[in-house]
């Protein structure tokens, strides 16, 4: 009876013990680890891409593969931006970067006046280099370093052969344009003409608009009704697509029309499965970003001084929609 | 020294030095955290700082362009190296998670620093256009410290998310361990005071048990008590008091048991002081009497009567003698051969006595009357009765330590039960005895004079004889 006490205590004051030191080593045990603190300030370069479309297919091959390339050449890269076409937002984050003094500056090029002021006299005066990716800016413009992206001339010409390809060397051509005439939509403008120039049968209407929604569809309404005997549309920036394609969709058939987009965006690439286009534009943003990314090392380690100016061209190529099928 | 006071003292240190180690741990760990939640809320502090200072530097820049007076300048001045100053400090929370954006925000603040410069210089050159445009540019820069304040701050609750997450975690922990803790606690404390009260109250309560045996008048049980404490001291004592109090009482015993034998012996003496006056009525005149009868009877030509009176004589005589006293073996055997003449007058050829004596014992001491009323007996019980007479054979030998005197008979013998009556029985009514001395009377003195009980043996036969042997012992002074 005694020993049988004795075993029952015993057994529940280890029991009690153990849950203790359980306890107690879960509290005194648990990791309050700060992130470690970093005494020196980081040698590494300091990189940040800049682009006015965040988290959109084309501009996330671009980051990854910079950040990959980055974190190869153990630089720090930081992706910032502003989303959907925010340009007050972009160029005050490239406003930002140049006052946080980053080494170097990957800034998807616009070409407005407040960006080219700011790459040029802002950066310049810290003496941060740019570099132009995706889309050019004039070196003489922007004083970029180097421009990283497709030949956008070479884009425009390739569609325009597409287009002749198709639909044969006679017809009607509506080129629709964003009214602010961006330098790679003319450097394309141009490349298409170029294409088309030869055939006297072919005859352009260069349309301009304004990229909001309401206004592509009223515009594309028009062309419609001015132009009933038009044949195939370009659009030289994709943003005009999807809202052309829809217009163009409720009026009449759309397998009537030839329809081609110079970018490879989200809605081009889903409107090309579809078949409701003929062919788009693809271009390499991976190759864009490590490039990129390559480029700016060197630059800032003295290794390729200077950079060519005229630009790295990227690849590109046409994806017709026959192809897709 | 084991104290009773020094187990409690000792059980309260013990649950003193739990308490405080729980207390103190407890006490660690909550510095432990209060430390890490300060330095956390320290850092948005000094970052919403920067927020401020940013801000009063764009209002004294503004003050200055207004009014560009010294004052202004130095309250412009003061500002910038408090901002500094502040830089230094945030440069501190550096991590690998905020690395980036640390260094973009400390470039920020060198970039206000430096455009307000700029724009004192501008101000001071009067180029109205150029200090303007570096005041906005002054506030924006202002504008964008601000927001990565907040995104720095946004990011640091990021990094420390987990931290906090943990730290909640481990405040449920801290509560289930105290739970656990108060449990073990309080078992364990339990345990402890029962066992220390066993401790302290088991001693006591054999003490008491062992006094109540005592009460009871049993001295002969060892005190045991198993602990060593003043409980054990005071059982030891009361153990020693209790073998004390065992020999005095088995003293007393002995003493009592010495005292009866005194008494005894000295009864066995005035009895046979008694008998020998009582047989000496008068003895001188008797004494005298038969000298008288003895002359008289050699007178008139009777010798052989005359003989015997002179041993009846002689044998009155030793008998007149003090009892006390011992005698040579020599003296004994010579009152023996009287008394033996006065039973051959009477009893003349039926008496056979036979005489084998080593003479080199003669001298060996023993109490007087002791063999005369043996052999006595023998011609009561082994002669008188039968017609043809019988046997008596006395001798004394010579053995290693003690002297063997041997009286035997051929009468009819005792069974075994008579001989254990004769040696146990203090009857003293022995008839026909010539001096009145019984064999139980000459047993007891025997074993009184040497103080042991195997002197006197007898050995008896049914049909056969009595054989009385008596050892006496050569180095027995009495």
């Amino acid at each position: 009876m005694r020993k049988l006490v004795i075993i029952n205590l015993s057994f529940v004051s280890v029991v009690l013990f153990y849950f203790t030191v359980v306890s107690g080593s879960k509290v005194f045990k648990s990791d309050w680890e700060l992130p470690r603190a970093t005494e020196q300030v980081n040698t590494k370069h300091r990189l940040v891409l800049i682009t006015q479309e965040l988290e959109t297919p084309f501009w996330d091959k671009v980051a990854n593969a910079a950040m990959e390339q980055a974190k190869k050449e153990s630089a720090s890269l930081e992706v910032w931006g502003s989303y959907g076409n925010n340009r007050e937002d972009f160029l005050k984050k490239i406003e930002i970067a140049i006052y946080s003094q980053v080494d170097g500056i990957i800034v998807q090029g616009l070409d407005t006046d407040e960006f080219k002021a700011l790459t040029k006299i802002k950066a310049a005066s810290y003496g941060i280099p740019i570099i132009t990716v995706a889309n050019d800016v004039p070196m003489g413009d922007s004083l970029r370093k180097s421009y990283v992206g497709s030949d956008q001339y070479l884009a425009g010409k390739m569609i325009g052969e597409q287009l002749l390809a198709d639909m044969g060397t006679a017809g009607e051509v509506a080129i629709m344009i964003d009214k602010q005439y961006q330098y790679f939509q003319k450097q394309r403008m141009e490349g298409i003409k170029d294409a088309l120039k030869e055939y006297p049968n072919i005859q352009i209407v260069v349309i301009e608009m304004q990229d909001a929604r309401e206004q592509v569809m009223a515009t594309t309404k028009d062309v419609l009704n001015q132009n009933p005997n038009i044949d195939a549309f370009i659009a030289i920036n994709a943003d005009i697509l999807a809202a052309m394609v829809q217009e163009i969709e409720s009026r009449s058939q759309i397998e009537r029309y030839y329809i081609y987009s110079c970018d490879d965006d989200y809605e081009s690439i889903s409107l090309l499965n579809q078949g409701k286009i003929n062919g788009i534009i693809e271009q390499s943003p991976e190759e864009m970003g490590t490039k990129s990314v390559e480029l700016i090392l060197k630059w800032l380690n003295n290794e390729k001084v200077p950079l060519d100016l005229n630009g790295y061209l990227t690849d590109i190529q046409v994806v017709k929609a026959s192809n897709v099928r | 020294m084991n104290s009773i006071q020094k187990k409690i003292l000792v059980l309260v240190i013990a649950v003193l030095f739990i308490m405080v180690a729980i207390w103190t741990s407890l006490t660690y760990y909550n510095q432990k955290m209060q430390n890490q939640y300060n330095e956390i809320l320290e850092r948005y502090l000094i970052m919403n700082e920067v927020t401020s200072e940013s801000q009063q530097i764009v209002a004294a820049l503004n003050n200055y362009l207004i009014e560009p007076s010294e004052s202004n300048l130095k309250e412009l001045n003061l500002n910038k190296n408090q901002i500094l100053r502040t830089k230094e400090r945030v440069s501190k929370f550096r991590n690998v998670d905020n690395d980036y954006a640390l260094t973009n925000y400390e470039n920020l603040i060198d970039s206000l620093v430096e455009i307000t410069t700029q724009s004192v210089l501008a101000r001071t050159g009067q180029q109205t256009e150029d200090y303007l445009s570096a005041f906005s540019e002054a506030s924006r820069i202002s504008k964008y410290i601000s927001e990565m304040t907040l995104t720095l701050i946004d990011m640091e609750l990021k990094t420390y998310d987990r931290f906090y997450r943990s730290i909640i975690d481990s405040s449920g922990e801290l509560r289930m361990l105290g739970i656990w803790l108060l449990l073990l606690i309080t078992f364990v404390v339990l345990l402890l005071a029962h066992w220390f009260a066993k401790r302290i109250t088991r001693p006591v309560n054999q003490l008491t048990q062992a006094a109540h045996e005592l009460s009871l008048g049993r001295f002969d049980l060892k005190i045991e008590v198993d602990s060593n404490d003043e409980i054990s001291f005071l059982a030891k004592m009361f153990d020693k008091m209790r073998i004390n109090i065992n020999n005095y009482l088995s003293e007393i015993k002995q003493k009592a048991q010495l005292e009866h034998e005194l008494q005894e012996s000295k009864l066995l003496l005035q009895e046979s002081q008694l008998r020998s006056l009582q047989s000496q009525i008068n003895p001188h005149f008797l004494y005298n009497t038969l000298d008288i009868l003895s002359k008289k009877a050699y007178l008139e030509g009777s010798e052989e009567t005359s003989d015997l009176l002179v041993s009846v004589a002689g044998l009155l005589r030793y008998n007149l003698n003090n009892l006390e006293n011992s005698a040579a073996l020599f003296e004994e055997v010579q009152v023996l051969k009287k008394y033996i003449d006065i039973q051959h007058a009477r009893f003349t050829d039926r008496l056979h006595f036979h005489l084998e004596v080593d003479e080199s014992c003669l001298d060996i001491k023993i109490p007087r009357l002791t063999l005369q009323p043996i052999v006595e007996n023998a011609v009561i019980y082994a002669v008188e009765p039968d017609e043809n007479g019988g046997s008596i054979y006395f001798r004394v030998k010579n053995e290693v330590d003690y002297v063997r005197i041997e009286i035997e008979d051929n009468g009819p013998g005792m069974t075994e039960e008579k001989v254990k009556q004769i040696l146990h029985m203090n009857s003293k009514e022995v008839g026909g005895h010539f001096t009145g001395i019984g064999i139980n009377n000459v047993v007891k003195r025997l074993s009184l004079f040497y103080s042991c009980n195997d002197v006197f043996e007898i050995e008896s036969k049914v049909g056969i004889g009595t054989k009385v042997i008596l050892k006496i012992p050569k180095n027995n002074e009495g």
